[in-house]
């Protein structure tokens, strides 16, 4: 019998900040969190869970990469939903910031033109820090089969913004 | 090539370095846990659905077995009316020792899958009731020890406030006998000083009195010298 209670104590603000980050606002952020648990439910109930902290962040990452994947294809213009928790916050150089902002807004777009394996891949190994053999153990793969992933990934995360670069120009 | 390397390097550095607010908020978390005890319990009653159907399926294959073994008996029947009404005279032992066994069969496997999906709908329903039995003492005893604890918990409050409420009157009653000591102290001390200055005024009076007269005496000594001198005086000149 899992106790969820202590297991939303314990690795809740892992998801959260895997969510918040890969997702940028609180609300999208909050859908992601409970959908993150509902699917790690689910999951409990077909097999037995060996390591809740990598079932959750592959969870939350896979949800977030869904969720971004909804918002872009929803809104076809380039914004991004505000969060007015930014308002707040001192920054001391504006135009880093909003150039910052900007890159983060270009790889969550080009995460989200990303097969799904492949985002989750490349979200667990450069924004989660897992290595090759915890991301093959997550998805069900081999290591060699992750490291084709990430370098896929890679490549067309480069294309990317190369043709982002040349819609700019 | 190598530029866009590089501003990938830097989209990830600011989505790892972004700044996230402290999560999640304790409503998220409540909701999350009760959409998960939600989500739960509709589950579980798919899977009771579920179960209905196979044991539905299982009665339909049930009598299906009944048909078929009313076949049986019709097709066994026929043969045997068949076979005695042939025109040669059947062995009756050998057509029974033939049938016998066949319907025995029948019979033993229509029996034990009537006794078997007894006991599996009597367990199945034994298991709801135990479940839902299980739930209910859960309910009454959480309730009876919330209930409980809130007594507890106003009980000590109520005996909280009160050693409040007396420490506080324990207080005003020292700060008044203190502050009344004080009183009574300013007047004693009011009084003494009073006293002491009237002692001090009498006595100061009195050694101006005293000095006054000594003086006044004084000059009465020095006064008839003085005018001897100037009546010497003059009879000199």
């Amino acid at each position: 019998m899992v106790d969820w209670q202590v297991i939303i104590e314990k690795h809740g603000p892992a998801v959260w900040q895997t969510s918040y980050r890969l997702l940028g606002n609180h609300a999208d952020a909050a859908d992601c969190f409970q959908e993150t648990f509902v699917s790690a439910l689910e999951f409990c109930r077909r097999q037995r869970v060996r390591n809740f902290s990598a079932l959750l962040t592959r969870l939350a990452t896979a949800r977030a990469i869904d969720q971004l994947r909804r918002r872009f294809r929803r809104s076809r213009c380039e914004t991004e939903p505000a969060d007015w928790a930014d308002l707040q916050s001192a920054n001391p150089s504006p135009v880093q910031r909003a150039q910052q902002k900007e890159l983060t807004h270009s790889l969550r777009k080009s995460l989200s033109k990303l097969p799904s394996q492949e985002a989750q891949a490349f979200c667990l190994r450069y924004l989660n820090d897992m290595s090759y053999r915890q991301i093959a153990n997550e998805l069900g793969i081999k290591a060699n089969a992750a490291g084709v992933l990430l370098h896929r990934a890679r490549a067309k995360l480069r294309e990317s913004f190369e043709l982002s670069v040349k819609e700019c120009k | 090539m190598e530029e866009n390397e590089n501003k990938l390097e830097k989209a990830i550095e600011a989505l790892k370095n972004e700044q996230i607010p402290p999560g999640p908020p304790q409503e998220l978390a409540d909701s999350t846990l009760a959409k998960l005890a939600e989500t739960a319990e509709q589950t579980d009653t798919v899977q009771q659905k579920n179960r209905i159907l196979m044991f539905e399926g299982l009665r339909t294959a049930k009598s299906l077995t009944k048909i078929a073994a009313a076949a049986v008996l019709l097709i066994a029947a026929g043969y045997a009316t068949g076979r005695l009404s042939a025109p040669r005279s059947p062995d009756m032992e050998q057509i029974r020792a033939a049938l016998e066994p066949e319907i025995r069969k029948n019979l033993l496997d229509e029996t034990k899958q009537y006794m078997q999906l007894g006991l599996a709908n009597a367990y199945v329903r034994i298991q709801d009731e135990l479940s839902q039995q299980y739930r209910e003492d859960l309910r009454r005893a959480v309730l009876q020890s919330v209930t409980a604890s809130n007594a507890v918990t106003n009980e000590l409050l109520i005996e909280l406030i009160e050693s409040f409420n007396e420490a506080q009157n324990q207080d005003r009653q020292r700060i008044a006998a203190a502050l009344e000591q004080i009183e009574s102290n300013r007047l004693r001390d009011r009084d003494e000083l009073s006293n002491a200055l009237a002692t001090f005024a009498l006595e100061t009076e009195d050694e101006f009195m005293r000095t006054k007269q000594d003086m006044a005496q004084f000059l009465s000594y020095t006064q008839p010298e003085q005018t001897n001198r100037d009546e010497i005086g003059n009879s000199d000149k």
